[in-house]
């Protein structure tokens, strides 16, 4: 087992926006975290990934206890994540912004910054952006981000990458492209997913097995077929009536 | 011995077993050597005239402080409105111990650098605590509380300022004093920019970078933001507490009334806005613009004290990067380190 949160809960103010949550994953495994809007899904991305504490319970990572820790020592831990609405640095060049990735996401005090960007352009390369190595991350379309937020986490070599709704916002073509490229990372890296989404079609062909939260709790588990005809978590996506 | 090859576009130099390579094509000419080469000839036109060598050395005093505090605001992602309080801190700790122990200037030196090494680390834990605006806030209180300080506290001798602190050379003629001094402020600048240029062209710019565009996804990526942080601002406020050291040296005198208000900090912002914030080269081109704007306003009398910031104000509006941002906007591949390949 790769991650394990125990009883783990976040609140904010009065709202308790994880509650008491206990999920595992395994090494290898692409697990899809679905529910509706509101129900936690980014604000358990966001305590695996140490950008938030959680009030209490435990996340380990292979076999290591990483609750509380900085969101920079979990990622040398192995764990990276992209944004829902992506966050390139926009002031830096596409090259550089995966060379941040390279340079920090573990330790290498002897790399120079031409080894650096030898290592990113690599990764550009794989997502087909190398042509653009040289644009300024703000110049970049929405696709061209998306593909740049996968290549700066790839760059930090993570055992364990979180995706956040990659799919947002893309066209058809593109989201086919996305979910290809994705295909691309597990078959070349051998990385864990943990995967957000809202296109249901994509949880489907894509995951291994579903995670379902509704208002910050666990309300089912399980291979996606199974999970989609569960009536309580179609009641907590359509309603009571069409259930 | 040297031998000097013509090789199509390029010039190149021999010495033993190292290569120069010099373009031809100007186009091709920004080695920074040139500037400072410029820099340099430039006191020799002003033998004779005390204010204009005076006005060259202020310039570079106001570049070598906005220098290190260009990487300070990209570097902690903040930005510092009190930069004069580490000028004072060096400027006092230099000027104490001189007047009051008859220390030469290499013997203040490490002390300053000691106290701007301690009150750095001590106010380094704000760069994470004090967020944006605050951070200014506290940053903009800070040298006027410590005005304040040189007001109660008679061992600082209040407005009329510490004085009798050793020189930093003393010859006979003043004019070669002033030259030497023009120069020692010079040298200094050079280092400051030296030291700044290789940071911001290894991979600490690339981390300087990615804190100032966004602190969060620089963490997210594993970069230790609050440590570096903490480098940052106190390397940058030792190297302006030595600017203090070089003031009081210099000038023989230090009064927290000429560095410490608002209007000297307002100067320093200016040179660093003007030059392109995060620009190390932009500092020098803000500075000697600064001081010129300064000295040729100065016909007007005291209108000047109005005129001098609103124009300033109007050139923030026009030029939001800086003199410097206009260059940098055509040649962003240059902002921050370029492949290398090594020939050999």
């Amino acid at each position: 087992m790769i991650l394990q949160l125990q009883n783990v809960s976040k609140r904010f103010g009065g709202l308790k926006a994880v509650n008491d949550v206990s999920m595992a994953v395994e090494s290898g495994e692409i697990v899809g975290l679905i529910g509706p809007n509101g129900a936690g899904k980014t604000t358990m991305m966001n305590l695996i990934s140490g950008a938030l504490k959680p009030d209490s319970g435990k996340i380990l990572f292979d076999g290591m206890d990483i609750t509380g820790k900085d969101s920079y020592q979990i990622c040398r831990y192995g764990i990276n994540r992209t944004y829902q609405i992506p966050r390139p640095f926009p002031g830096m060049t596409a090259l550089l912004n995966v060379v941040v990735g390279v340079l920090c996401g573990k330790r290498r005090p002897d790399m120079s910054l031409s080894d650096a960007m030898l290592d990113a352009s690599h990764y550009l390369e794989m997502v087909g952006l190398f042509g653009k190595r040289n644009i300024l991350a703000q110049d970049l379309s929405l696709f061209e981000l998306r593909s740049l937020e996968l290549a700066r986490a790839l760059a930090t070599t993570p055992k364990m990458l979180l995706i956040d709704e990659v799919m947002a916002g893309l066209n058809q073509a593109e989201s086919l492209r996305a979910i290809r490229l994705i295909r691309k990372i597990i078959e070349e890296y051998h990385v864990t997913i943990l995967w957000i989404e809202h296109i249901m079609k994509i949880i489907m062909e894509a995951t291994d097995r579903v995670v379902v939260l509704h208002y910050g709790e666990v309300i089912g588990s399980g291979p996606p077929r199974d999970v989609v005809a569960d009536p309580k978590i179609i009641e907590a996506y359509l309603g009571e009536k069409i259930a | 011995m040297v031998k000097i090859e013509h090789k199509r576009a390029l010039l190149v130099i021999r010495f033993r077993d190292k290569k120069f390579e010099w373009p031809i094509e100007t186009r091709y000419w920004r080695n920074p050597l040139l500037g400072v080469f410029g820099l340099a000839m430039l006191p020799l036109f002003f033998i004779g005239q005390p204010d204009l060598l005076s006005l060259v050395t202020t310039a570079n005093i106001y570049a070598a402080i906005a220098i290190p505090l260009g990487w300070q605001i990209t570097g902690i992602g903040r930005l510092n409105f009190g930069p004069q309080f580490f000028l004072g801190l060096g400027g006092y700790t230099a000027g104490l111990i001189s007047s009051y122990y008859l220390w030469g200037p290499w013997g203040t030196l490490p002390v300053v650098i000691l106290v701007g090494l301690v009150f750095g680390l001590i106010l380094s834990p704000l760069t994470s605590l004090a967020k944006g605006l605050y951070f200014s806030l506290i940053t903009l209180i800070l040298p006027l509380i410590f005005l304040e300080v040189t007001y109660y506290f008679s061992i600082f001798q209040g407005e009329t300022g510490l004085y009798g602190i050793l020189p930093l050379i003393s010859v006979k003629s003043i004019t070669a004093e002033q030259l030497l001094a023009c120069y020692f402020s010079l040298i200094l600048m050079v280092i400051f920019l030296y030291v700044i240029h290789k940071v911001m062209t290894s991979r600490v710019g690339v981390y300087t970078a990615a804190i100032n565009d966004d602190e969060e996804v620089a963490s997210n990526l594993g970069l230790n933001i609050k440590a570096w942080k903490i480098v940052c601002f106190v390397v940058t406020s030792v190297m302006i507490a030595i600017v203090g050291w070089f003031a009081a040296h210099f000038y023989g005198t230090f009064a927290g009334v000429t560095f410490l208000p608002l209007s000297f900090m307002l100067k320093i912002l200016l040179v660093v806005m003007i030059g392109g914030r995060g620009d190390v080269y932009g500092a020098i081109y803000g500075a000697y613009f600064v001081v010129l704007l300064e000295k040729v306003l100065t016909v007007l009398g005291t209108v000047n004290y109005i005129v001098f910031p609103l124009i300033l104000m109007i050139l923030l509006f026009t030029l939001p990067e800086g003199l410097y941002g206009i260059y940098r906007k055509h040649r962003y591949r240059e902002y921050y380190p370029s492949i290398r390949v090594r020939k050999r």
